[in-house]
């Protein structure tokens, strides 16, 4: 036991090294110093009060659409059209945001306006796969690209700010803003909701009927129709529930950072969830660390960026930092199952 | 009489610890059409397989014309003069008939393309015009007829020296009019020198069409001889055998079935029809009555599937039909798998892994995955109550015996006796009124079997009405209180218990009541 721990333990490090010098040799081709790229990525995400709360906060967006992907895949329904109902979220929650809503209802009106918007954009790839057996990866990622246009057509026409100078929508009210959560830093309370959903979603999956079933319809589809469970109707509950979440994760952003719609909205948030998913091996709660490592990549690589290192070179190395993860579980893997079988023998 | 053109010695095949041919030894010669008979799981399309290099065998040797010769892939054989029809045909059906046999000539070949196609074509178009046939060289697959793609198969593996010609099942897509041409076909094929191998379980086919025949029994040649000497009453016979040891150990491991202690007809069929995938049931009469076990025996691919599915609700209803426990439901109605459970209807499918298990839960997770959503295993509805879900499933673990006991084992773990256990378990705990069970004993070994029919006999003590749907006949005969014989679709009448072996494999092969 100790063997296999230390084991671990030694294929992790080896596997660092090895991500750190592939970064360093592709910061040198791209003619920079990788030690000071380094300093420059960690300065950016951990370096001043700013960027922490500036990795928290993107953070709070990747961790809710990747718990949409996490129930989505789980079902093996490969919803890759987070993005697309992140957009709609946002679109819904900044009309929604905008209403005459009493004190506090407008925060909670704003949020289930998002959670809807996502939800709707969902609901047709889902009805797509219910009646005509459409492939909800295709279907989903085809909606993505409408939705980013629907955001074009928003912000330069029902959504577009009063005065109509920029193509940008009105901020929502204040009272439907997501209260910050220290004075003076962007960081705001949609940290709650986001790490409150994933700890919600673990029960979900481990505790719940619907999670047993999202279990069975996802590993064995064919046995679980057989069996009589309501396959068709758990996989579409399954779809519109991970809209909804990606709906969601479109207004947390508009509710707490820019409280306004703009063209483009989102920086690839719906995408980078897959893999920030998949790290996570679809735990809602592993979706945590995960979500929390790309959102200090993102924050340190924007910092990084200003500091005047090329974007191509950042996105290497947040891609080698992912396979070098994913590198190191599938080693791990190999060498302690057949460590293990070799125990048994 | 002349050498043989291809000969197989003492081949053995094993699947793991199964043995599907066990000391084969066919000598195969020119000019000669040889079939090959035997039940399902006999070992016949394994032989056809191996002849044509698409498995090797365990040991054994074939000789091609004398020299021991090594088929790595179907490509090897392919070249060696070894040209097969599959049962289900291998062709390309958005291309034309010539690009196919081009198509084919390239993989033989191991080219990267067939140029040009005028030769390839003009050769297929003669040997086409020589066994008489009108040929459309340039339609698509999908808009021929399956006779006219059949004969394109046939062409395609006639392409090149063939020295033999293998046919499996060949003519179970043709309709009854289209076989007397096909039999020509074979005999002009024959004539011309080739050595023709059919596989079949169509007795009468084997007396009209073959000049030699063998008989395969669990992976061995149990009988061999010129056609002309037998007669479809011996090969049935030789076929299902008459006092095989493992009718043997079923029928002393289990004691004899009761009677039917009630008379309440819980599965009524009336002209009955319906298809689920490529499996047809045109028409289906029978009553199941409580406490008692139906046999339905047949050859695998004759609607058992069609008829398992619309008795679990698994496929609509066509024409006719259908009552379970004295609901009627007709064509009109859609029917779900989850009415019938509620109504009682327990399934054990064909293909365990497939269609019973989710094999990436537990044991305990699989024993009740119809019933998460039911009390006791659910709190208010939404949560899981997991202690009685181990509780239950491990008193089904001891019931069924098991093994291992642990209830959170993976099921994909388990050995295939024991995953089957587990089906049973789910099947049975449910104390159902009916239970459908297909081919429940499938690779398990004997004293999984016995096991197995215990359980059966058991449920019906309780008044469970069993359907039996086997392609074993042995199990068939051990196990029903009456039988019924699915032949192409259509269900034979109802034949009381005690009737011949011999007499079942008529029906099977499809000969006339």
């Amino acid at each position: 036991m100790m063997q296999r721990t230390a084991l671990s333990a030694g294929i992790s490090i080896a596997w660092i090294f090895i991500a750190l010098a592939t970064c360093a040799i592709v910061v040198m081709i791209a003619g920079a110093a990788p030690l000071s790229v380094a300093q420059a990525l960690i300065h950016g995400a951990t370096g001043t009060q700013y960027n922490i709360s500036n990795t928290f906060v993107q953070t709070i967006p990747l961790l809710i659409t990747a718990l949409a992907v996490v129930i989505a895949f789980r079902a093996e329904m490969f919803n890759i059209g987070v993005e697309g109902q992140f957009l709609l979220g946002a679109v819904l929650a900044c009309w929604a945001g905008q209403l005459a809503v009493p004190g506090p209802l407008a925060i909670i009106v704003t949020l289930v306006a998002s959670m809807i918007g996502g939800a709707l954009w969902s609901l047709i790839p889902a009805l797509m796969l219910h009646f005509r057996g459409v492939q909800i990866v295709l279907s989903s990622l085809i909606m993505n690209f409408i939705a980013v246009q629907v955001v074009a057509w928003m912000v330069r026409g029902p959504l577009q700010e009063a005065i109509r100078e920029y193509p940008q929508s009105d901020p929502i009210r204040a009272a439907a803003e997501l209260p910050k959560l220290i004075q003076g830093l962007q960081l705001h309370t949609g940290i709650w909701i986001a790490v409150v959903l994933a700890i919600i979603f673990d029960v979900l999956l481990r505790r719940t009927t619907y999670g047993q079933y999202l279990k069975a319809v996802g590993s064995g589809i064919r046995s679980s129709k057989t069996m009589g469970l309501p396959v068709s109707r758990i996989l579409f509950t399954t779809v519109l529930l991970s809209g909804a979440l990606g709906g969601l994760a479109g207004g947390v952003q508009i509710a707490g950072v820019t409280h306004f719609l703009a063209d483009p909205y989102s920086k690839g948030y719906g995408y980078t969830a897959i893999a920030v998913a998949l790290l996570a091996r679809l735990s809602p709660l592993g979706a945590i660390p995960a979500a929390l490592l790309f959102g200090a990549l993102t924050s340190g690589s924007s910092a990084a960026q200003s500091a005047g290192i090329p974007v191509v070179v950042l996105q290497v190395i947040q891609a080698v930092i992912l396979f070098s993860i994913l590198g190191a579980r599938y080693t791990a893997q190999r060498i302690l199952r057949s460590d293990s079988a070799g125990a048994s023998a | 009489m002349s050498s043989p053109v291809l000969s197989i010695q003492n081949i053995s095949k094993a699947f793991g610890g199964f043995l599907a041919l066990n000391d084969v030894s066919i000598d195969l010669f020119p000019g000669e059409i040889h079939a090959v008979l035997g039940e399902n799981g006999a070992g016949k399309s394994t032989l056809l397989n191996i002849l044509a290099g698409i498995t090797q065998p365990t040991s054994g040797e074939l000789q091609l014309n004398g020299t021991s010769v090594v088929f790595a892939s179907a490509v090897d054989a392919a070249k060696a003069g070894i040209g097969m029809v599959h049962q289900h045909f291998m062709l390309v059906s958005t291309l034309s008939s010539t690009e196919n046999l081009l198509l084919a000539d390239m993989v033989e070949n191991r080219a990267w393309f067939s140029w040009p196609a005028g030769p390839v074509r003009d050769r297929i178009a003669a040997q086409a015009k020589s066994f008489g046939w009108e040929v459309d060289l340039d339609a698509r697959i999908d808009t021929q007829t399956v006779g006219a793609q059949q004969r394109l198969e046939i062409l395609k593996a006639l392409q090149g020296e063939r020295k033999v010609l293998l046919l499996d099942e060949p003519t179970a897509v043709l309709t009854p009019g289209e076989l007397p041409g096909f039999f020509a076909t074979i005999r002009n094929i024959a004539a011309s020198g080739t050595a023709v191998v059919i596989i079949t379980h169509k007795l009468d086919e084997v007396i009209a069409v073959s000049d030699r025949v063998t008989v395969l029994r669990r992976g061995q040649v149990v009988h061999e001889c010129q056609t002309a000497e037998t007669n479809v009453d011996d090969l049935a016979r030789e076929m299902v055998g008459d006092n095989s040891t493992a009718f043997a150990i079923l029928t002393e491991a289990s004691g004899s079935p009761g009677t039917p202690h009630q008379h309440e007809e819980r599965v009524v069929l009336k002209d009955a029809g319906s298809v689920a995938g490529d499996s047809v049931l045109k028409h289906g009469n029978v009553a199941v009555r409580a406490g008692e076990i139906f046999g339905v025996a047949g050859v695998d691919g004759n609607g058992q599937g069609a008829l398992a599915a619309l008795l679990t609700g698994n496929t609509p209803l066509t024409s006719g039909e259908l009552s379970i426990c004295g609901e009627v439901m007709t064509p009109q109605q859609r029917l779900s798998p989850q009415t019938f459970l509620a109504d009682g209807v327990s399934y054990i499918p064909a293909d365990r892994q497939a269609d019973g298990l989710v094999m990436t839960m537990s044991i305990a997770d699989n024993i009740v995955l119809d019933r998460i959503g039911d009390a006791p295993f659910t709190r208010y509805g939404v949560f899981i109550d997991r202690k009685a879900i181990r509780h239950f499933a491990q008193s089904e673990i001891e019931r069924f015996d098991i093994r291992p006991t642990d209830q959170s084992r993976i099921v994909s773990s388990l050995s295939g006796g024991n995953q089957q256990k587990v089906v049973i378990a789910r099947a049975l705990s449910r104390n159902p009124r009916v239970l459908v069970a297909v081919n429940p004993t499938r690779g398990l070994d004997v004293g999984a079997i016995a096991y197995v029919h215990r359980a059966l006999r058991e449920a019906t003590a309780d008044g469970c009405a069993v359907v039996l749907i086997s392609t074993e006949l042995d199990e068939i005969l051990a196990l029903s209180d009456r039988i019924a014989v699915l032949f192409e679709g259509c269900l034979s009448e109802t034949l009381p218990r005690g009737v011949s072996k011999a007499e079942l494999g008529r029906l099977m092969g499809g000969a006339a009541l």
